[in-house]
């Protein structure tokens, strides 16, 4: 049996690549997808910790967390959309009208 | 136990906004006000029930969601505070061309995700309830659809929110892989059991400060407010910054009142949120003092006055916590409606140098915005005086003296950019006089609610003050 520590350094280093992505990307799809990664980093702690702990509400709230993912990728894809039809750009740098 | 009575204040506000959903492909474009009187039948019906349930503190789906006194009384200042949005959104919509019905229906899913993150303590519904008012948020900020402003403040609301919502939930894992639970006392009694704090339990509460920080915009993570706040349509920027971050403090409340008060290595949590609330209050009036634009410049308010908040949240102090959020509802619902009040057919009033003479020309508006100004400034007799005053105080009985003077000291600073409206209003020649619509009954209303509110809290708060004791008395510590 695989050591529940595994998972979770997996998970760890999915939720900082995330993050990192999320910081250091100019595209608002990539960035889009780096929140997704990170959620999904949480699923997999989620998973670890109730297979562990022989607990079913871990596995339970993991499909909460992507129920949740997908509602904000509709709105969030809407939005981008919507940005896109105003500016003709899905570049994080050209989107600064209001500044300070 | 179980008591399905529980959902009725959450089942009037869903009706209510699905009605709006429903009835809106019928009503011509121009008339869709009606909505509003719609949405704001359903939110008495709701307020009502809050205030039927006062002493019976029903609960349901075996305690995860109840209705205790906190509860009840910050789920109708909620939905007093979403009713006065509505009330103030109506003639703004047709002016601005902004009048869908999907408006008001988002709201009141908002104020659902409200509703439901006051009323738990397990973290998975507090997590549902904020996304529920997240997603209606990020589509409310947008509604503008003609305006590239308010795109981009939906975008950038969007992006930061949802990447803090992932470090929100990735906090709730760790505390759920430490504990077995994501119930908040279970947690707790967990931490009490075990005498030691390991990493995971650290960096759990960490995230969990990450997540909420963006919420209620705490300097570091504040940096979407003003842009949001300068591009959603005004109303909404109002909403913005009054129930989603008191929902965040209630949760707060409900999360580190217990952690300060009965764990004795809560220490290092402590001081985080210490130089939190510091840098909040300092970079946020610091901040504000630079501003050129109304709507900018109350972001930086709010982001101070979450600062404040902070204070009472380490003073452990409920009562003040819940008292000021009252006073800042009617205080911040006031002076943004003074300032939707200055707009006539899609153009909207915003740059501090609009508002030279206004005091002359449009007295009523002139003397209320001074009156909210001055509350917000913390002067006496108004509400916003006696907030800060308990909440200082009891900051000070907790033996956070360095902390209040920081506080005193940094609201200092805030009078400033508050007079330097009222100054602008009452000492400047206008550059060029414009006309603005005076024809708007309901705002006027709001603008007499919020004035009395105001004024009442800052007078006489017995009996509120009577209700908000009781209703932080049902907390169990």
């Amino acid at each position: 049996m695989i050591p529940t520590a595994y998972f979770l350094v997996l998970s760890a280093v999915l939720f900082v690549m995330g993050t990192v992505g999320f910081l250091v990307k100019k595209d608002l799809i990539t960035q889009f997808m780096c929140v997704e990664v990170m959620l999904n980093a949480a699923n997999l702690a989620f998973i670890a910790f109730a297979h562990s702990a022989s607990s079913l509400n871990g596995q339970i709230i993991v499909f909460f967390i992507i129920t949740v993912a997908a509602a904000e990728a509709a709105v969030g894809l809407a939005i981008i959309l919507l940005v896109y039809k105003q500016r003709k750009t899905v570049k994080s740098e050209d989107i600064s009208l209001m500044k300070g | 136990m179980n008591n399905i009575w529980t959902l009725l204040p959450i089942v009037f506000v869903l009706t209510g906004s699905l009605l709006v959903l429903l009835l809106e492909v019928f009503i011509q474009r121009e008339t869709k006000d009606y909505l509003g009187f719609v949405s704001l039948m359903f939110l008495v019906l709701s307020g009502a029930a809050c205030v039927t349930f006062w002493n019976k503190g029903y609960s349901y789906f075996n305690g995860d969601l109840f209705l205790d006194k906190l509860a009840l009384f910050l789920s109708l200042l909620f939905i007093i505070g979403t009713a006065l949005i509505i009330l103030i959104s109506m003639k703004y919509l047709s002016l601005q061309n902004t009048n869908y019905g999907e408006y008001y229906s988002l709201l009141l899913f908002a104020l659902i995700g409200t509703l439901i993150m006051v009323s738990s303590t397990d973290l998975i519904i507090i997590f549902l309830g904020l996304e529920v008012l997240s997603m209606s948020s990020y589509a409310l900020a947008g509604l503008k659809r003609n305006d590239e402003k308010s795109g981009e403040a939906a975008l950038k609301y969007f992006l930061l929110g949802s990447f803090a919502s992932a470090f929100l939930i990735y906090g709730i894992a760790f505390l759920y892989g430490t504990s077995k639970s994501t119930e908040i006392f279970s947690i707790i009694d967990h931490f009490q059991a075990v005498s030691s704090q390991s990493i995971l339990v650290i960096a759990g509460f960490g995230l969990l400060i990450i997540g909420f920080g963006f919420k209620i915009a705490v300097v570091p993570f504040h940096m979407w407010t003003p842009d949001v706040y300068q591009g959603s349509p005004t109303p909404i920027t109002a909403f913005f910054s009054v129930l989603p971050k008191a929902a965040g403090f209630a949760v707060l409340l409900r999360l580190f009142g217990p952690y300060f008060g009965q764990i004795t290595q809560s220490q290092n949590i402590f001081m985080v949120l210490w130089f939190l609330s510091v840098l909040t209050m300092v970079a946020g009036n610091l901040l504000a003092l630079r501003q050129k634009n109304i709507k900018r410049l109350l972001a930086y308010s709010s982001i101070a006055h979450a600062g404040y908040l902070m204070i009472a949240v380490l003073a452990k102090s409920h009562y003040s916590l819940v008292f000021y959020l009252t006073v800042y509802l009617f205080m911040n619902i006031g002076a943004f409606s003074a300032v939707i009040a200055l707009s006539k057919k899609d153009k909207e009033y915003l740059q501090l140098k609009d508002y030279a003479g206004i005091g002359f020309r449009y007295p009523w508006i002139g003397a209320t915005l001074s009156i909210f100004l001055l509350s917000l400034a913390g002067f006496p007799p108004t509400g916003g005086f006696l907030a800060k005053f308990y909440v200082f105080s009891e900051a000070v009985s907790q033996d956070l003296v360095p902390l209040v003077v920081i506080g005193v000291l940094a609201s200092l600073i805030s009078v400033f950019y508050y007079l330097r409206v009222i100054v602008y209003m009452y000492m400047r020649e206008p550059s060029t006089p414009f006309e603005i619509d005076t024809n708007n009954a309901p705002l006027v209303l709001v603008l007499f609610i919020c004035l009395y509110g105001v004024i009442q809290l800052g007078i006489y708060p017995g009996n509120v003050l009577l209700f908000i004791k009781q209703a932080v008395a049902s907390l169990p510590f």
